[in-house]
């Protein structure tokens, strides 16, 4: 009889001991090696000045929005140049107009020896035709982008008319993996100066609100996105659900709402 | 003083005989409803139990009140206290419903055909399988009885009742011999809509349900035995008319291996170990519902898995202490998830009850002193540790949206009573006792997430920092027995600290569409619960009797204002006529107006009060070679009364008037 007691005393303690852990999910892009599958070529081009350009991103295909850009510059001989002058000129023809689009002009990274840089896709490209100039070293190479619309149900940019008259985008910043539950997120604010010149703004006071659309209701905990240099605004999102979200954003400055922008996700 | 013989007391006062053998748990405050026994003069009360449901059986018991939902699967509540405040288990085995709108007490998954008798405690006791504040209930399974008078043995039942088109059949059959011996049992019931007063019917409070239990008895030799227990419960198309949705089916899987060792003449007297596991699967259903009442078509699945054991053994350290003693353990696992399908735009998922877990181990000790002829004392303790936790990494997530920190936490809770019992006199009885208990908030109420209470209508979250509910309690009752007469009367204080409710998160946005707000689990400082039970059974007459059962919760909060789910003064009375195997039962059920509420605060409304009157003839035929026919013809709600109950979600009218007929074949 001891021996059924103890055995039961054992089984007790046995659903102490056993736990899984599956939560070591360490995105491995984020290493910083050159692995040449870490990023999708786009095109290659040869500048007047004998430099093959090629341009890389994350994913094979490129969407409306913030977009990181991966440049490498090689001789004709097919090694690498470290040392050149690079710089992005987008340019989105629309056939009555022309105009160019936020960017960060791109900065050679010594660990992932890329020429790293953004551009802000603003439109798509039926709207009219995207090429991206990648000058190195003062010559072009010139690459034709095909910038797809983002899927139903999302929209990771705007361009809105502030009530001070000037005209500003917001842009909700990559990359994203949205998880029921608590989220960073980033966004950035350029204001259109003219055609060609799109500056960071960073001295607004963002209100975020997000709202499931379908069902009429917010979320609560969201931590409104704040400056923090450069034209980024960091903050978190709180999506008690999955489904369509809309993160209502109010741009404020000295007290007053100057734009009322939105983005909508969905996962 | 008149010279009076003693009365064999109904159930009601059953436990207030105390004799050596019947010493494991305290006498008082435990109370035991009968349904089905082994000896062959219970075959008449079996033959009626077995035919009501089990919410009708325990909402004549005294401190039980039931929360309506639907005409079925009413929910258990003991003296105010509910959910995870009281212990509710099957033959001592921890199961949780699945459902997160509490549509599936565990007392929905099992029929008066595989109990035998149903045990409700209103105070800790050595048998206690959780750290629970407010005693439990526990459905004993009926057991297949070695060596039976007869090899072959059962009952067959049929009945109707008028009022919801509701059928049901059942059967329960036994094989024994010396070695080994087989109980099956299984119930079909159906009901359509029913009937409130003026024949006005009451939409989606259909169900249909079917329950098979088996129990297989081997003794191994004459100090052990073996018991296997099985059930498996289905129920589909269930309405529950007071809530936003009904249950396309609930499904629940139970099982259980039992040893048994008895040896009388050893110190070490019996132990008893069980290892079993159950499993619940639910799905709610809107699709019967007209469109314009469904704002969005959703599907809300859940499932609660437990596995677990416990082993106690009783100790005669000598004739004047009995010791008992208890390991128990057990692990339960809790998912429920919701899709919402929206007109426009995608579909919505999210988890519920972000697939919590929580893990329980406990070890009880008891005592009962026999410290003279008069005076009895039990007391003892239990200390349990608990680990909460969520398993998957969506779960986990799931709860940023509230909370920052850790979603692994371990408690310790427990509990310490001690109940004194002095008899003047072979007539004349007094008891009382204290009790301090601790209980860990339920997985619900740590991890919730936008949980819908159609009482208050607000969602609720969980609160990982919620603190254990602690309770502080005293119980003092008589016990008078002469021939004729038997009262009953006990009183009962229980203060809290750390009272766990709901408290609005203003700032919040519901989920749930046409919802007032969100509350979170919380603490409130402090409340307090008191009342009392009155039972009465008195027969000026050899064939008549008369009973009354009375009970009555009082309870306030923190600020002086009412608690929720609050029963107000209700009554119970019965005149009962016996003649010849003829059984006349004529009762009146009524209950106080309830204007005791905190609509504010707790969302609850006031109620009427009502009475109403139900009568039933039985009779009871015996037969040759042992057999007998028993029927029952019955009208409940005679006059039509309109009325609801005040723990009634939504104070939806319960049923009209209804006509039963049931038979049972005894063989």
């Amino acid at each position: 009889m001891k021996k059924i007691f103890l055995l039961s005393l054992m089984s007790a303690f046995l659903f102490v001991s056993c736990d899984k852990e599956d939560d070591n999910m360490d995105d491995p892009i984020t290493g910083g090696t050159s692995s040449q599958s870490q990023y999708k070529l786009i095109d290659k081009d040869t500048t007047d000045n004998d430099l093959i350009v090629e341009l890389y991103a994350k994913t094979e295909t490129i969407e409306m929005g913030y977009t990181p850009l991966y440049v490498k510059v090689k001789d004709l001989g097919g090694s690498a140049v470290e040392n050149a002058m690079v710089s992005f000129m987008p340019m989105m023809d629309m056939g009555t107009m022309q105009h160019s689009s936020p960017l960060e002009q791109p900065v050679f990274n010594s660990s992932s020896k890329y020429y790293e840089g953004m551009v802000v896709f603003t439109m798509a490209s039926s709207m009219g035709d995207w090429e991206l100039d990648v000058i190195a070293n003062g010559e072009a190479a010139s690459f034709d982008i095909n910038v797809m619309m983002n899927p139903t149900g999302t929209k990771y940019v705007g361009s809105y008319n502030g009530t001070d008259g000037e005209k500003y985008i917001v842009t909700l910043v990559r990359p994203f993996d949205w998880q029921v539950g608590m989220n960073d997120v980033s966004f950035m604010v350029h204001k259109k100066e003219t055609m060609m010149s799109f500056p960071a703004v960073n001295d607004f006071t963002i209100a975020m609100d997000p709202q499931m659309t379908s069902m009429g209701h917010g979320s609560p905990n969201n931590v409104s996105p704040v400056s923090v240099g450069n034209g980024y605004y960091d903050g978190k999102a709180n999506f008690t659900m999955t489904g369509d979200w809309r993160l209502n954003l109010d741009l404020i400055k000295a007290g007053d709402t100057i734009v009322n922008a939105y983005i909508d996700v969905l996962f | 003083m008149k010279k009076f013989i003693l009365l064999s007391l109904s159930f009601i006062l059953g436990g207030f005989v105390f004799s050596q053998e019947d010493t494991l748990r305290p006498s008082q405050n435990y109370k035991e409803i009968v349904i089905q026994g082994q000896k062959n003069n219970s075959n008449e009360k079996a033959s009626a139990q077995l035919q009501e449901s089990t919410d009708k059986l325990l909402s004549t018991t005294p401190g039980i009140t039931l929360i309506k939902r639907g005409n079925f699967a009413l929910e258990p509540t003991i003296r105010g206290l509910n959910a995870g405040q009281i212990n509710t288990t099957i033959d001592g085995m921890q199961m949780f419903g699945a459902c997160t709108d509490r549509m599936d007490p565990i007392s929905s998954y099992i029929e008066p055909t595989n109990l035998e008798k149903i045990q409700l405690s209103t105070t800790p006791n050595g048998e206690q399988t959780g750290s629970a504040i407010g005693g439990g209930i526990n459905f004993a399974l009926m057991k297949a009885q070695l060596d039976a008078a007869k090899k072959f043995s059962g009952k067959v039942g049929t009945g109707y009742q008028t009022n919801a088109n509701n059928i049901q059949t059942l059967g329960t059959f036994q094989y024994s011999t010396k070695r080994w011996a087989l109980l099956v049992n299984g119930i079909y019931r159906k009901a359509d809509n029913y009937h409130a007063a003026n024949r006005k019917e009451i939409l989606f409070s259909q169900f249909e349900k079917w329950n098979a239990g088996a129990n297989l008895v081997v003794a191994l030799n004459d100090k052990n035995r073996i018991s296997l227990d099985y059930i498996q419960d289905e129920g589909y198309d269930i309405g529950y008319p007071a809530l936003t949705m009904d249950v396309g089916f609930a499904k629940a899987y139970i099982s259980a291996l039992t040893h048994t060792y008895e040896n009388r003449s050893r110190k070490l007297r019996s132990i008893e170990s069980k290892f079993y596991f159950n499993f619940i699967d639910h799905a709610m259903d809107d699709t019967k519902r007209p469109a314009e009442m469904v704002p969005m078509h959703m599907d809300m699945p859940g499932t609660s898995r437990t596995f677990g054991m416990y082993s106690k053994a009783k100790y005669v350290l000598n004739p004047k202490h009995i010791l008992t003693f208890q390991v128990n353990a057990f692990q339960n696992d809790l998912h429920a998830e919701m899709t919402m399908y929206p007109d426009i735009g995608s579909e919505m998922f999210m988890l519920t009850v972000p697939d919590g877990q929580r893990r329980t181990a406990g070890l009880n000790l008891a005592d009962t002193w026999f410290v003279n002829k008069n005076l009895k004392l039990s007391y003892g303790a239990r200390g349990e540790v608990n680990l909460s936790d969520i398993t998957t990494k969506i779960g986990r997530q799931t709860i940023t949206s509230f909370y920052d920190g850790e979603a692994a936490q371990t408690r310790f809770s427990g509990n310490v009573f001690a109940q004194a019992n002095y008899k003047f006199s072979k007539k004349i009885g007094v008891y009382g006792g204290l009790t301090y208990g601790q209980r860990p908030p339920s997985l619900q109420e740590i991890y919730g997430f936008y949980l819908f209470n159609r009482v208050d209508n607000h969602d609720y979250l969980g609160n990982p920092d919620i603190k254990n509910e602690e309770s502080f309690s005293g119980n003092l009752g008589v016990n008078v027995k002469y021939e004729k007469i038997a009262i009953s009367l006990e009183g009962f204080a229980n203060s809290f600290t750390n009272y766990i409710t709901g408290l609005v998160l203003s700032e919040y946005s519901n989920m749930t569409i046409g919802a007032d707000g969100v509350k979170q689990f919380d603490n409130i400082s402090d409340a307090l619960l008191t009342g009392g039970e009155l039972t009465v059974k008195w027969n000026p007459i050899e064939v008549l009797s008369i009973e009354s059962v009375n009970s009555y919760t009082y309870g306030i909060d923190d600020a002086g204002g009412f608690l929720p789910y609050i029963p107000p003064f209700k009554s119970i009375n019965a005149l009962k006529y016996y003649y010849k195997g003829w059984n006349v039962k004529v009762e009146h059920v009524g209950a106080f107006a309830q204007n005791n509420v905190s609509t504010a605060r707790y969302g609850e409304g006031t109620t009427p009060a009502f009475n109403l009157m139900n009568v039933a003839i039985q009779k009871h035929i015996k037969l040759k070679k042992d057999k007998a026919l028993h029927t029952e013809v019955g009208v409940e709600n005679i006059f039509d009364t309109p009325y609801y109950e005040h723990l009634d979600v939504l104070k939806i009218q319960r049923q009209g008037v209804n006509f039963v007929v049931r038979t049972t074949f005894i063989f």
